[in-house]
């Protein structure tokens, strides 16, 4: 366990930065996806070009 | 990419996200708040009262006749 921890500076895992790395994918995918549908309503609204 | 993760303490990473994120969505809101056409609570009103000001004149010439 503290061989896994070796080198890495934030005191992560590696099996733990994958797992978060997913988590942040999923969740950065998801905001994406939501600001692209709120930018689409809005642009019906008023474009702005 | 994942390895980001063990340069960056995600705890830190994460708050500091979110408060880029939450100033930057202020930042616009407010910008676009202060616009006479992107103003969603009072943009056309705003117009409309200027213009009813600028009518006041002609309103009361109306009157006087």
């Amino acid at each position: 366990m503290a061989d896994d921890r070796h080198g890495s500076l934030s005191g992560l895992t590696e099996s733990e930065a994958r797992q978060f790395h997913s988590i942040f994918v999923t969740s950065f995918v998801v905001f994406t996806v939501i600001a692209v549908i709120a930018h689409i309503l809005v642009w019906q609204w008023r474009p702005w070009l | 990419m994942w390895r980001i993760w063990m340069l960056f303490d995600p705890r830190r990473a994460l708050i500091a996200l979110f408060i880029f994120l939450f100033v930057l969505a202020l930042v616009i809101h407010f910008i676009l708040l202060s616009t006479d056409r992107f103003n969603w609570l009072k943009g056309p009103k705003m117009a409309a009262a200027t213009s009813q000001t600028y009518s006041l004149p002609a309103t009361v010439a109306s009157n006087e006749k």
